[in-house]
This record gives structure tokens, sequence and C-alpha cells, in this order.
């Protein structure tokens, strides 16, 4: 990440900051490689039954697909022996797993109070011209989805952005290019 | 006050200045019941097990405490004080009410619910008529729950009932609640529907107009419907019904409560008997055979002389084939019938089909017998078989059918044709019916008073839904006049409460029982060996 951002961590758990690998849209079988019936046995022993385990599991479906389909709610609910409709139901709660699709950076924007006050539409709005998207739509090349975000608890530092896991603080309209310049840049391997 | 209330088996609290005295662990709103006082309440139903207290609607004050309480999950303590309808109650319900209605479209005009809604009566109770709310409403739309019912998600209160249902009650985690706050709605697995054979109940507990059933949508305002405490005629459970009718049609059933038979609940396959009161081509006076052998009309009078001289001048012997929809009092004056005539018993079929549990209150299952009254049949000396044995030559053949759909116990249409003399006492004229000597019309379940005798022996009582086609009378009235006019004992019975108490002082098993202690509620017999056994 360049200079100007500002990582915050978002996840306790050390699997979350990593950077995501799949485009946002694949989904692929969780628990049919090894690693995932090991990551499976491993959730599931943290808990003595087995509903406590589903919001880590949603968190892995996240994590390896970028996303929560439908299908990996019914392979999680096979594995918990819970029914699909419930595996819905609280991920469905939770604003934050993404039901659809996203890009390879997902851009949470604040325009709370505090970060309303400090241009934050204005954040949103550039976000969404640099990268050629409408809210909630991923760009053509898959690598960017731009949504508008409830508070995300940084009000000191508005206006705060969210890219996958990382917070970015402070941001200006006019830091817009530059934080989507490093994203590209990311992406295609420049700056490693 | 928590401490004496522990060890003592009943408390007693002052609820909006009325005493009353109720087990420990009796909640404030269960007990406000007993003392006369209605708290509204949404998430509260007395037949779902939990309660979650989400709803808010149910707060009362209660003197000594500053905040106000959940009275549904609030135990009652001794010498507690509560009041429901202080001003700072009022106003927090008021409140509450408000939230639920600024995305509510207030579009009772054209919902199933409207006369009968939760919501509606408490909004109006609060006397907020006018909305504060300047800014659009957020619009959800419709979903299809289960291939019978509707889910309309603006209506919705989210009070949970229906989720609680089936997770609780009928054990399918199958309906969830979707998304969260303003944005919530229920909602199934995506690309899924409920498929489960309780599921209509859904419907019932709603207090509001989200959940409809499809066949019922914009048939029938509340207000203009009758209803009648019945019984379920769709399996030998005996589940208590309300049934609904509008201009002499049943348009629904609604599961009565009866902790003893069905609780508050009953299953989709009975909810689906409506179709039965309402259908067919009914048998509506009676018909006699002349000397051409054509079928004519006749009323009442004629044609119980002329049946009565018919049976008393036939030899040879008879015997009787009975559907066991017929209700106990028919049965049994068509026992006294055959009796006197001294004629062999009668018989019966029963339909068979699948089981169903309900698992929340295993109580209530839908019976492999598809019939309400095979054990009150059995009872009365009818006996059960698989197969109907065929009359042999010049034998009476007495015939008593009572549904109005094609009964598949009954007999077809070549069963009988050697008999002597075929008496058809019927709903419709069936194709056996056709080569009946004398057709007498009677009425239907939904068209009569009478009990039924469900699978473990419970005596229940349906009262009268619909006018009844014609001139059709019920089938123990009919048998009753037959009995007199062959020299039998005992008036006409005129009224259902005579037919059953001289049945009761007739029927091992039923001593003791007469047509006022039976109630709505039902009585059980006497000594189940009676059920097993029957009255042989």
């Amino acid at each position: 990440m360049s200079e100007e951002l500002h990582p915050s961590v978002a996840g306790a758990q050390p699997y979350m900051r990593e950077e995501r690998q799949g485009s946002g849209t694949t989904d692929e079988p969780l628990f049919e490689s090894d690693e995932g019936r090991e990551r499976l046995e491993k959730i599931r022993s943290r808990y003595p039954s087995a509903r406590p385990a589903l919001l880590p599991l949603l968190n892995y479906a996240q994590e390896k697909n970028g996303w929560v389909s439908t299908r990996a709610m019914e392979e999680i609910a096979g594995a918990l022996d819970l029914t699909p409709a419930c595996v819905h139901s609280v991920a469905t709660f939770y604003t934050m797993y993404n039901k659809r699709p996203v890009g390879r950076y997902l851009i949470q924007v604040c325009t709370n109070i505090s970060c309303h006050l400090n241009r934050g539409d204005d954040v949103l709005e550039r976000f969404l011209e640099e990268t050629g998207t409408r809210p909630g739509e991923t760009s053509e090349n898959g690598l960017f989805t731009v949504v508008e975000a409830e508070c995300l608890g940084a009000c000191g530092f508005a206006t705060v952005v969210q890219i996958n896991e990382d917070y970015v603080e402070n941001v200006t309209p006019e830091k817009v290019p530059d934080i989507v310049d490093a994203l590209w840049a990311r992406a295609e391997g420049r700056d490693a | 006050m928590s401490e004496q209330s522990g060890s003592q088996e009943a408390v007693t609290l002052i609820i909006d200045d009325v005493e009353v005295t109720v087990p420990t662990g009796t909640k404030v709103l269960d007990a406000a019941e007993r003392a006369g006082v209605v708290v509204p309440h949404y998430c509260y139903h007395p037949g779902i097990p939990t309660r979650p207290a989400q709803c808010r609607v149910c707060l009362v004050s209660v003197e000594g405490q500053g905040k106000l309480q959940p009275s549904c999950v609030l135990d009652a303590q001794q010498d507690m004080v509560v009041h429901t309808a202080t001003e700072e109650a009022k106003l927090a319900r008021k409140s509450v009410i408000e939230f639920l209605l600024v995305n509510h479209p207030l579009d009772c005009p054209i919902c199933d619910a409207a006369g009968q809604c939760m919501l509606q009566d408490y909004a109006f109770e609060t006397g907020q008529l006018e909305s504060r709310v300047e800014e659009p409403k957020l619009v959800m739309g419709r979903d299809r729950i289960a291939d019978d019912v509707l889910y309309f998600a603006d209506r919705c209160i989210i009070c949970t009932r229906c989720v609680r249902f089936m997770r609780e009650v009928a054990r399918d985690d199958a309906l969830i609640v979707a998304q969260r706050g303003h944005r919530a709605y229920i909602d199934t697995f995506p690309g899924t529907e409920l498929d489960n054979p309780f599921h209509g109940n859904i419907v019932d507990v709603c207090p509001v107009g989200a959940l409809v059933h499809e066949d019922f949508l914009f048939k029938a305002r509340f207000w203009d419907m009758d209803s009648a405490s019945s019984i379920c005629p769709g399996c030998s459970n005996g589940c208590n019904v309300s049934v609904a009718s509008k201009e002499n049609q049943v348009v629904r059933l609604k599961p009565r409560h009866n902790a003893a038979v069905n609780s508050y609940w009953m299953c989709d396959h009975g909810r689906g008997q409506l179709v039965m009161a309402n259908r067919g081509i009914r048998a509506e006076v009676p018909l006699l055979r002349d000397e051409d052998g054509e079928l004519r009309p006749a009323d009442w009078k004629d044609a119980l002389d002329r049946v009565a001289s018919d049976l008393s001048e036939l030899g040879g012997g008879g015997r009787a084939v009975v559907s066991p929809h017929a209700c106990n009092e028919s049965l049994h004056q068509l026992r006294r019938l055959l009796e006197l005539l001294g004629f062999q018993g009668g018989e019966f079929r029963v339909e068979q089909g699948g089981e169903a549990t309900l698992d929340g209150f295993p109580k209530l299952k839908l019976r492999a017998d598809r019939a309400p009254n095979a054990t009150g049949a059995e009872l009365l000396g009818f006996e059960r078989v698989e197969s109907l044995a065929e009359p042999g030559p010049g034998e009476v053949l007495v015939v008593l059918g009572e549904r109005l759909d094609a009964d598949p116990t009954l007999p077809d249409a070549a069963f009988g044709e050697h008999a002597g003399y075929v008496l058809y006492l019927g709903t419709r004229i069936t194709e056996a019916a056709r080569r009946a000597d004398a057709i007498l019309p009677v009425t239907s379940s939904a068209e009569m008073q009478g009990t039924f005798t469900n699978w473990e022996g419970r005596v229940q009582r349906f009262d009268q839904a619909l006018r009844e086609a014609g001139i059709a009378r019920p089938a123990w009235m009919v048998l009753s006049r037959l009995v007199g006019l062959l020299g039998g004992e005992g008036a006409t019975r005129l009224e259902a409460a005579d037919a059953f108490d001289a049945m009761a002082a007739d029927t091992s098993g039923m001593e003791g029982m007469d047509w006022l202690s039976l109630g709505l509620k039902g009585l059980p017999l006497a000594s189940p060996a009676d059920v097993a056994g029957g009255a042989s």
C-alpha cells in the first residue's frame, strides 16, 4: 500500500487482512479442498454446538470467494446441519456479507455525519467517476465496486473510506484519483 | 416480594384495580386476561412457546418500578400493582404503533385482514389518526411463501409469530426474518417455498394482513361472514374448527382452540375440506320410484309413509352400508331401524391417506383414517371392513352417505344390483343411488348439528354452518321418523340435542353424557375399552 493509505485493523482474525485473491465473481466450493475441510474442522472445534460456527464460516466463504452466494449458504447449512433458510437469515442480517459478487476492491465510502460534513458525498461521487460505475455496480474490468456506507466508526478521520478490510482516512475528493491509481497499480503488480 | 412469591403456589396482585389470584409463574399479560383486561400484544401468542417481548406493545406500568415493563414476560408477583393504561404506557404504545405505521401502506380497504386486524384495532385505540411522516414510504412488495400462501411485506410488522410457529411448533426451520431494521421481511430460502403439512397456520397467527391464503384472497370481508363452531371432517383427529361462510358458501376453515385435541392449530389437508361442503349436485327432495320405474319427487310425508310401508312388507332380510362421515345420531337412528326390521348390521369402509404429525403438539396428527367418525360408527355397532359384502338376491340395502364429493368408500354403480330393494339416504345422487327404490335427501355435516367421535373416543359437537339444500333434513331426523312409523319407541327427533340424549342413554360408553355437558369442547367416552370393542 502506498504511504497515503493508513490501514487500520478491520478484522480481528489474521486472514481478514490478507489480499483478496478472487476477482469477487468466483463461487468456489468451500469444503471440497483439504484446506477448506481443515478450516471447517478448526472453526467447528472452537464451539460446543454447530450454530455459533455459522459466522466464522460465512467469513470464510467471503474470504474465499469475495461474496456469499446462496450456493455457499447451502453448503454451510449442510456442514452445520442447519436449514439453508437459517443461514440465509443470518447472512442477510449482516450488511458486511456481500450477497452479490463484488469487484476485487470493494470501496465503501462513509457519508454519515462527520464524513458528510467533510465532503463525504463528494468523495463518493468522485470514486464513482474515477471507477466509471454506479453505486453497488462492479466495473467492467472486475476491479471496483463502490458503495455508500453508514458510519464506519472513524469519525475523527473523516472522510473515511474502507477498501476491502483496510481503512483509508482523511480522504478528500482531490485524493481519490491517487487512491484509485494505487489500486490499479496493485492490481497490475506495479507496486507489489 | 420475589422471596414471598417463590415459596407460594399462587400470588395475588392488582391489575387496573381488579384483584386477581394466579398460579406462581403466570405472566402479567395472562393474569390481566383473568382480570378482564386485554393488554395489546403482537409477538405474544399463547400457542407459541417463546415470548421474545420484541413488539413492545404490551408495556405496562408497575408501581414501584421506574420503567415500563413488557407484561408478556413479566412474572406476576405477590402484591404487585399494575396499571395497563397509564398515560406513560399509552404514550409508549402510541409511539410504537406510530413507528409500525411509518411504512405501512394503509391499504385496509383491499386487505383481507381488515376488521380482524390488531394493527387496525390498536392504531384506532391510540387515537392518532393522522400521520406525522412526510417522507415517502418504503415499498417492499409481495412474495409467495407457499403454494397457497402470499406474503405482503409492506403490511408486516415483524412480530415473528409465523417464523416461531414454523421453528417451534412445526419444527421446520424454513421460514426466517431476512435483512434487518426497517428493511426486514419474512422469507424462505431463495428459490424455495414452504412445504409443510401444517404451514397454513402461519396465516392464522399473523396479527395483521401480511400473510394471506391465496384461495381466500379478496373472497369475503370479515364483517360479511357468518361463523359456526364445527369439527373438521378431513380425518379422524377431530380438530375443532370455525366454519366461516358467506351467502351460504363456506369460504374458509379456521382452527378453534381445544387443548385436548388440536391446541390452536389444524393441518392444511383439513383447510381444504371446505371445498367439499360447497360441492356436488345435491339431492334436494325425496324421490320415489313409480310404477313405470321412474324416480319421481315426493314430499316428506308421502315419501316416509311409502318407505315405511315398503320396508314393513319386505321380507328376506337386509343390510346397511354407511359412510364414516355420518354423525353419531344418524348412525344410532339407523341402527335402531335395522334392529326394528330384524336386519343384520351394517358395514363401512374408511378412505386411507398418509399421516403427518405436528411435532410441537403431537396430539394433532393428520391421521390415516380420512373420515371424522369411524370410531363412532364402530361404537354404534357398524362393522369396519376392507371391502363391502354384496347384498344377496332379494335383500334390502340401506345406504347412508354423507359426503358431497365422490366418496371412494361408498359403493360404486354396480353395487347392490341384486338387492330386492334399495333405500338410499344421501346428500348427493351417486351412480349407485340411481338404482334406488327411494332416495331420501339428507343434509351434509355443514348443514346440521350432530356429533362425531374422534380416533381416541372424544365425542365432539358440530353446529350448523349452512342452510340445508332444498328440503333435505338431517338423517337422524328422517330415520327417527321412519322408526316411529314402523312402530318403534320414541318420538321423532326434531332437535340434535334430543337425538344425542336418546343415543347416549342407549349406547355403552356414552352413559351419563348429555348435549348440555358436551359443550363445544367435547367429552371422552367412558372407557377406552368400549372404543376398541365396539358396542356388540
